[in-house]
């Protein structure tokens, strides 16, 4: 399996995926470490999530998949949502916990 | 040393007709971005854009680079 379809895997096999630096408990980056908080305030406890600094391969294939140069990186339910700025943005205006909290399709 | 007033060059050149803001540290740099060009375009594409005018500087020199885009008709989220 080669990267792109190891993430696109990770992608589909979890609703809310985060891609990050560090892991929730120990993030090693403000940005990461904001979005993890921002999910737990959505109520979302428990979420997939992948620590880009253990492997060089996924932190440059992250880059590519969604055509997005950084990183935290969220998925919900297999939709690219957004990286730091966005999170905040739709946490600040409802629309995230709109996305978290819809039934599933 | 990259300057916020680098990176306003660079996005208003790629973003024709765009206003920027940028304040920063040379490392982390927080900008505003106003284009017309944003109109009709979700929070993903407006930044993609502005990652496609930066192009390899964001992998290379920029360590972090928050966004607010908007449109001249928009508010400036806080």
């Amino acid at each position: 399996m080669d990267i792109q379809q190891h993430i696109q895997k990770l992608v589909d096999d979890n609703d809310v995926m985060l891609f990050m630096k560090g892991t929730p408990d120990f993030p090693q980056c403000g940005f990461s470490g904001r979005s993890v908080q921002i999910l737990q305030a959505c109520g979302v406890e428990t979420f997939g999530n992948a620590d880009v600094l253990m492997d060089n391969e996924l932190r440059d294939g992250i880059k590519v998949f969604s055509n997005w140069p950084t990183i935290p990186q969220l998925y919900v339910r297999g939709e690219f949502v957004g990286g730091s700025d966005i999170v905040l943005e739709m946490y600040q205006n409802g629309s995230l916990q709109e996305k978290l909290n819809a039934p599933e399709t | 040393m990259i300057t916020p007033e680098d990176i306003k060059m660079w996005i208003e050149a790629g973003l024709s007709g765009s206003q920027v803001d940028v304040t920063g540290d040379g490392r982390h740099f927080d900008a505003v971005i106003v284009s017309a060009q944003f109109e009709g375009k979700s929070a993903v594409q407006r930044h993609q854009m502005v990652y496609s005018v930066l192009g390899e500087k964001m992998r290379a020199d920029i360590h972090a680079l928050s966004m607010r885009t908007v449109t001249p008709g928009e508010s400036v989220p806080h």
